[in-house]
């Protein structure tokens, strides 16, 4: 008999190599801050399986269960079975939406996109009065976060760019919608091909992006490996400004927050050390670092979808912070910049910025950078 | 007064991205009223920015966010940020809950308390404009 859902021909065999051990409840960002073991991958494992049994079937009962995830992986990566947990929670989450079971939030997403080019639903993008679709050596993506929600992490970028005296130029970029791939839907082609004309119009050699989920869509996506067979090279921002000395240090506590997208996911933890460390030798990891950074709770669509929650995760992140005594915390993502400086709270005693805004704020402080 | 569903109490000023001013001694509290925290559904984020900072009537100086949108406080008068609600930071959907009550947002310190007059007042004037509201965002659905 054919399997009912997909799910089940592709992942039956790494379903049932769950081992139920738990070790991926200690690591669950979802489970953290619910401490519902349903919630956590073990848990989903379980109910999975009873729908492989045929015992329960997928419905709407079971939304709040396997759409709330982050897609961390740090359940995969602690894994002893190595179930990967985020791929068949991609895979459910199509087989629902297949079935019509569907959180709202996530189809307001898919929705959106069919509409307009940011996730945002957002008519106008803030002009940041920089040279666009036009010839140039580098692309700058900017990311439906950074110009609609960290205006200021995406100007500080720019500014820095501006100060590598670099031949870049923006685009009139739209999502490259790879979030919808891992919330139930299929990435929308007319946007992939959009980006795609636009990025190979301007001859550019090299793409850069100001967030790690572009990337990631980017280099991973097989829609948008046109990008690729043209030789066009991607890098985050952060491997960019490795190799750059922007003359300014902080004697301040800083520590670096890696945001899953680009660490678990992409496994680039050095780059945005390299640069950090050069600029705050006074740098202290968090108790939880490079592969077992907590989450912060923006992922997957939970953000949009289960706002209360990705808030409580993204507070369990700063307490580790706080721990430590930082007096600022970096990261290299907008989404993750967003949701933890929307937990912080007003006691805890750091700034909370991307490594572009600490270092345009220090070369500001100096005199290196105009006001 | 309730406006086809939504509680607008008369005794109040409002700015016209819907918050709410009430006159305390030489302060004044503001809140996001009820029409906007029913557009925006559940709050969840409330950004405080610290007290002592100065604001300009017309000019926003705060973020908010629910589930869906992501919105900005207007300065209803020109003046001080007194204090806000510390509440809101661990409970933001205390706006959802008691816009008028609880859930107020900030209190400040007006330069000059004339500027009140250039808010929307009066059981006419907040009904026309409500209502006129209503109508445009029934047409951007």
């Amino acid at each position: 008999m054919e399997a009912k859902y997909d799910f089940i021909k592709k992942y039956r065999e790494q379903v049932l190599q769950c081992s139920r051990c738990g070790f991926c409840q200690a690591v669950c960002p979802v489970f953290g801050a619910t401490l519902r073991p349903a919630y956590n991958a073990r848990g989903k494992m379980l109910v999975l399986k009873e729908v492989m049994d045929g015992k329960i079937d997928l419905n709407d009962e079971l939304i709040d269960t396997l759409f709330q995830c982050t897609t961390c992986a740090n359940c995969f990566k602690n894994c002893p079975s190595g179930v990967n947990v985020p791929e068949i929670i991609k895979q459910v989450r199509k087989d629902m939406v297949h079935i019509g079971s569907c959180h709202p939030a996530f189809t307001g997403m898919n929705d959106v996109l069919k509409k307009y080019t940011n996730i945002y639903a957002e008519d106008e993008a803030e002009d940041f009065g920089r040279k666009k679709n036009q010839t140039a050596e580098y692309v700058f993506f900017i990311g439906c976060v950074g110009a609609y929600r960290e205006e200021e992490s995406t100007q500080a970028t720019l500014e820095l760019l501006d100060f590598t005296k670099i031949d870049y130029t923006l685009i009139d970029e739209v999502c490259c919608s790879g979030v919808l791939e891992d919330i139930g839907f299929t990435i929308n082609a007319a946007h992939v091909q959009t980006n795609i004309d636009r990025i190979l119009s301007t001859g550019a050699g090299t793409v850069i992006t100001g967030c790690p989920y572009c990337y990631r869509t980017f280099i991973n996506r097989p829609q948008y490996k046109p990008l690729l067979d043209k030789g066009i090279k991607i890098l985050h921002i952060s491997q960019f400004l490795k190799d750059f000395d922007f003359g300014v240090t902080t004697d301040k506590r800083v520590t670096y927050h890696d945001p899953c997208d680009l660490g678990r996911h992409c496994e680039i933890y050095d780059e945005p050390r390299q640069t950090i460390t050069k600029i705050a030798p006074n740098f202290v990891e968090m108790p939880h670092s490079r592969v077992d950074a907590l989450c912060c709770g923006a992922g997957g669509g939970v953000r949009g979808a289960f706002a209360k929650n990705s808030i409580a995760m993204a507070r369990r992140r700063l307490v580790e912070a706080e721990e430590i005594g930082a007096e600022i915390v970096l990261t290299e993502c907008n989404s993750c910049v967003h949701n933890l400086a929307n937990a912080k709270l007003r006691k805890q005693p750091f700034q909370i910025y991307t490594t572009t805004q600490l270092i345009r704020k220090l070369m500001k402080e100096k005199g290196s950078l105009k006001n | 007064m309730e406006i086809q569903g939504y509680n607008m109490p008369d005794e109040l000023y409002y700015e016209q991205n819907h918050f709410w001013v009430r006159q305390e001694g030489d302060e004044v509290v503001m809140g996001m009223d009820d029409f906007a925290q029913k557009m925006a559904g559940e709050i969840v984020y409330v950004q405080l920015p610290g007290e002592g900072k100065a604001v300009k009537q017309g000019a926003k100086f705060a973020k908010m966010e629910s589930g869906k949108w992501l919105g900005k406080v207007y300065a209803p008068v020109s003046g001080e940020l007194t204090a806000v609600n510390e509440a809101l930071e661990t409970n933001p959907e205390l706006i959802n809950e008691d816009c008028y009550g609880k859930g107020w947002l900030f209190k400040i310190k007006p330069e000059d308390l004339s500027e009140l007059n250039n808010l929307i007042h009066g059981k006419e004037a907040v009904e026309k404009w409500v209502l006129a509201d209503i109508e445009k965002y029934a047409q951007e659905k």
